[in-house]
């Protein structure tokens, strides 16, 4: 049975459906291919939004805890996994229907199935006779879950981000595998469920890929909080026993052997572009399984378009949206194009990271000149108010121009904060235009504009580091 | 140091003297080398201007130090061309002066001649502020003059601090890599520690002359860094001017901002979509296909002279901005070849374009219309009380036209004589920028050649211009019979927006009425 459509959406996630939503909007005849029963992807489903429940449900216990400090002490709480699981479940039964009515409002043809290609405008629907003959195409069949073949993946106590998520119980002692965003925030989780925490990572630093001053302040905190942090520490191996998951670690701080009650692997995640026989279309993917595209999200075949998590790093909902949208528009005849200067990304930890433009670390390697104004937050009123002290924001600069670079930021809301960093940097702000800007008192976001005078040299809550 | 003052005191700068109303004009070829001994009033470059080229004799001898100049350079008067190193003798007896000057300055003052730096991929940066004067004490990396691209501004910093002796650019000017900007005069120990790292004028060295920046090897990754920072995607525009400009297809790059902190608006981008569409005149123009005429059988490409591309150029732009109508006449000549034969037996030659050049004043002065240009406005004639002719010569080159002055003052013999000096310069290339320019009318004469007409185009700003074919001798009818009469076909091309078809005719009849007659070229 061969469908015909104008427009063909590989995956329904955050990228996926914006791309068909958009496309149908702008006169197309549109089909959402999507492998699962609900649409939505790894985000909605498996991904951001349940973890950010289940974050929301820890917040609220760390905060019952932590305010004995203010005088007011609360029993401990009792937890029914059961519940926190339910309104997780909720949430996101909630949001993937929103999706669902949105596609059938817009006439959107949704098929249920595995999508491969089998030529540059066919696709055939696995398990079923199905062919999808499309005129354009849009991939958005994104990334999975990195595996290591040689830990016990079968045993269900060694889980992946998506299992974990599923919250099957709380494990007394839980090794977190990988200290990037992912496993940090499950971290948080299911340390304020309960589980005694260890965290194990390869680099000589959590969350690689940001600032170690801006990671720093959730560092510190957390240690206090957890059984033990390895960094530059390796797991050689992993065992399943009777009594637990016994790994063997090489690193200097680390012991040789420990046995957890479940291990959480969160070590990274792939592209899919090997999965849906791209090839056959004659669509070209790298070894990663990465696809390349231009700046309209082509590919090297004229009517087949990737974005998302297939198309490269950072994989991030947020990027996979605007990049849909750009896709449809080109493909609905519009000159649009991805010029995006800048990606925020955000961990929510506790506390929160947060960073927008260059980091550090990129400006040194890419031999640009640059100023910097560190904020701690231990001087902001309205940090020390939520009896919080821990956060610091950090501004760059462009020494020859003052144009901002880059932010990055580390407290309490941090994830939020960083959207006015954004916008400066898609603004092409300065220094002074921030420093000028005024922001209200007592806020966590008057630590954007101080960390800008600090690097000014006109702030007057701490010394400034040089005059101005 | 106090060697290299001596030497310094030496040297003389050869500057291009004046060459007449030109400015930027290029550099084609370099004459001398460096080492070389040349006399003077030798010959030392050839420079071309849009109407020819023309070769700069050095007005005194020596030894050639250094070449400030390199091919494809556009110079102006004044600017340095070689710089020459005295003979011996000059040497060991320095001038006087010279000598006062150096004992005057303090042991260790040098001289230290600030040349544009790269500035990334430009040429012809205007100057379009000048930030220090004469006189004035700089320091190390401050702004001196400020240069606008068509992509962005930037101020270009001193590599070395020190007083500002003369300045050598004016604003409007166009500068490139290595032009001179300024020279200062630097002082004190800061200088003795600098003297390997910057170019004091004289001993430059040969190869990096043209780019004699002389930035101290710690300014100089600064002033790269500049130019780094601003990469063309890095436009300073808002996300929505961006996709603007994308749906528009406008490299923002080209569009400058008159934003805050020059920040791309919507009606600066609007505003170079305008300027685009009304100055392209000749990019709306509909294109010749390209034909691959190889397989149609042998060819060979050749290239135009640069005179044919200039000039080429310009008839472009006259023959798509003048209206033209030509219109044509003959006249009977035998009268003037009567007289001219005569003459010629007395041993003295005429030309006919002689009598058509006295004749044409003698029509101007009745029309002064077609003696005329349109002013920018186009709203206004400007009539010229001064008879200037242009008279279009065939060189090997391509087409030139120099200019005959004063043609009303000049008796038929002087007229002769100067044509024949003029057509030998402009033959051998060696017209000046000035002998070309100041005409009110010109005549373009074929009649050495053959044909029985043409049709000129004007060469604007001039209103008019005459066409001359060859003379026969044809059969005209008095009313009774056929004379054989020696006839002379004329052609008038006019702009026809300054002259009417009427005027034109009343023109080329009076014109007819004298060449028939010339006894009233007298009157």
């Amino acid at each position: 049975m061969i469908t015909k459509t104008q427009v063909v959406v590989i995956g329904s996630g955050p990228g996926g459906y914006t791309a068909a939503f958009r496309a149908a909007d702008l006169g197309k005849q549109v089909t959402l291919i999507e492998r699962y029963d609900a649409l939505g992807g790894v985000c909605l489903n498996v991904g951001c939004i349940p973890s950010k429940a289940l974050l929301h449900t820890a917040q609220v216990i760390n905060e019952a805890k932590e305010a004995s400090h203010l005088g007011v002490t609360f029993n401990e709480p009792t937890i029914d996994i059961d519940g926190v699981r339910s309104n997780k479940e909720n949430i996101v039964g909630k949001l993937t229907g929103g999706i669902k009515a949105l596609a059938k409002a817009r006439k959107v043809n949704v098929v249920k199935g595995y999508g491969k290609f089998i030529s540059n405008n066919q696709i055939a629907i696995a398990n079923s006779d199905e062919i999808i003959e499309f005129e354009q195409c849009i991939i958005a069949a994104g990334s999975r879950v990195t595996k290591i073949p040689d830990f016990p993946l079968d045993d269900p106590r060694v889980m992946d981000s998506t299992d974990a998520l599923e919250l099957a119980d709380v494990p007394k002692r839980l090794l977190i595998v990988g200290g990037g965003i992912i496993g940090l925030e499950m971290a948080t989780v299911y340390e304020s469920l309960g589980s005694e925490i260890t965290v194990v990572e390869l680099s000589e630093q959590l969350i690689a890929s940001a600032d170690k001053d801006i990671v720093n302040p959730l560092f510190k905190h957390i240690k206090k909080r957890y059984a033990n942090i390895f960094l530059n520490t390796k797991v050689a191996s992993m065992e399943a026993l009777d009594e637990g998951i016994k790994v063997k670690f090489e690193g200097k701080k680390a012991p040789e052997f420990d046995t957890f009650d479940k291990v959480l692997v969160s070590i990274g995640r792939s592209a899919n572009g090997k999965l849906i026989d791209a090839e056959k279309a004659g669509v070209e993917v790298d070894d990663w399984g990465f696809i390349q595209v231009d700046k309209q999200m082509k590919t090297n075949v004229e009517n087949i378009y990737a974005i998302g998590d297939i198309v490269g790093q950072p994989m991030l909902a947020h990027k996979a949206v605007h990049e849909a949208k750009v896709a449809a528009e080109v493909i609905c005849g519009h000159k649009s194009g991805f010029d995006a200067l800048t990606i925020p990304s955000v961990a929510y930890t506790d506390p929160e990271v947060a960073w927008a433009g260059k980091t550090e670390k990129e400006l040194k390697a890419e031999g640009i000149d640059y100023e910097k104004g560190v904020f701690p937050w231990a001087a902001s009123g309205r940090s020390l108010s939520i009896g919080r002290t821990e956060g610091v924001t950090k501004s760059l600069f462009d020494t020859k121009t003052g144009k901002i670079l880059g932010m990055g930021i580390c407290g309490t809301n941090a994830g939020e904060l960083i959207a006015e960093a954004t916008l400066a940097i898609e603004m092409g702000c300065d220094m002074s235009d921030i420093a000028l800007t005024i922001h209200a008192h007592p806020t966590l976001s008057e630590t954007t504009a101080f960390s800008v005078e600090m690097a000014e040299g006109t702030i007057t809550d701490l010394l400034p580091p040089k005059k101005r | 140091m106090i060697d290299e003052i001596c030497t310094m005191s030496a040297i003389k700068n050869i500057e291009l003297p004046d060459i007449g109303d030109f400015d930027e004009v290029e550099v084609i070829e370099i004459l001398v080398n460096i080492g070389d001994t040349i006399a003077a009033d030798d010959s030392i470059i050839t420079l071309e201007s849009d109407k020819a080229s023309m070769e700069i004799p050095t007005p005194q001898a020596g030894v050639v130090a250094n070449i400030n100049v390199s091919i494809g350079d556009k110079i102006k008067q004044g600017d340095v061309v070689i710089e020459l190193e005295n003979s011996e003798e000059d040497k060991k007896t320095p001038k006087p002066t010279a000598k006062k000057t150096n004992e005057s300055k303090q042991l260790n003052t040098q001289i230290v001649a600030v040349n544009v730096p790269d500035i990334g991929d430009f040429d012809e940066v205007e100057v379009i502020e000048i930030l220090t004067a004469v006189g004035d004490n700089v320091s190390e990396e401050d702004s001196i003059i400020t240069l606008e691209s068509d992509k962005a501004s930037m101020e270009i910093p001193t590599p070395v601090s020190g007083k500002v002796t003369d300045i050598n650019v004016k604003l409007g000017d166009k500068l490139s890599l290595g032009d001179l900007i300024l020279n200062i005069e630097t002082t004190g120990d800061s200088v003795s520690e600098k003297t390997t790292d910057t170019t004091p004028i004289a001993p430059a060295k040969p190869e990096t002359a043209p780019l004699a920046v002389a930035p101290s090897p710690a300014s100089k990754p600064t002033l790269d860094q500049s130019i780094s920072t601003l990469p063309s995607s890095e436009s300073h525009a808002s996300p929505s001017i961006r996709k603007m400009a994308r749906e528009i297809g406008v490299d923002l790059s080209r569009v400058t901002g008159t934003g805050q902190k020059g920040r791309i608006l919507d009606i600066d981008l609007k505003g170079y979509v305008k300027q685009i569409l009304t100055s392209g005149s000749g990019a709306s123009l509909p294109k010749t296909p390209v034909i691959d005429f190889s397989k149609f059988g042998e060819v060979e490409t050749v290239a135009l002279s640069r005179i044919n591309k200039l000039s080429g150029k310009h008839l472009s732009a006259c023959w798509l901005n003048i209206p033209h109508v030509t219109q044509f006449d003959e006249v009977n000549i035998d009268q003037m070849e009567a007289f001219r034969q005569e003459q010629k037996n007395k041993g003295i030659k005429l030309t006919p374009l002689v009598f058509i050049m006295k004749a044409v004043i003698q029509a101007l002065k009745k029309h002064p219309r077609l003696n005329a240009s349109l002013d920018e406005s186009e709203e206004n004639l400007i009539l010229k009380k001064y008879f200037n002719l242009g008279i279009a010569m065939d060189t090997p080159n391509g087409l030139v036209v120099p200019v005959i002055k004063n043609v009303e003052k000049k008796s038929l013999t002087e007229l002769a004589t100067e044509l024949a000096e003029t057509s030998a310069k402009a033959r051998d290339g060696k017209l000046k920028p000035g002998d070309m320019q100041g005409a009110g009318f010109t005549i373009s004469s074929l009649g050495g050649i053959g044909g029985t007409q043409f049709t000129p185009i004007v060469n604007s700003p001039e209103v008019a211009i005459l066409g001359v074919s060859r003379a026969q001798t044809k059969p005209i009818w008095d009313g009774k019979n056929f004379i054989p009469t020696l006839t002379l076909p004329l052609a008038l091309s006019y702009d026809h927006r300054v002259i009417d078809g009427a005027q034109g005719g009343r023109f080329m009849a009076d014109l007819n009425s004298i060449l028939s007659d010339i006894r009233e070229i007298l009157l």
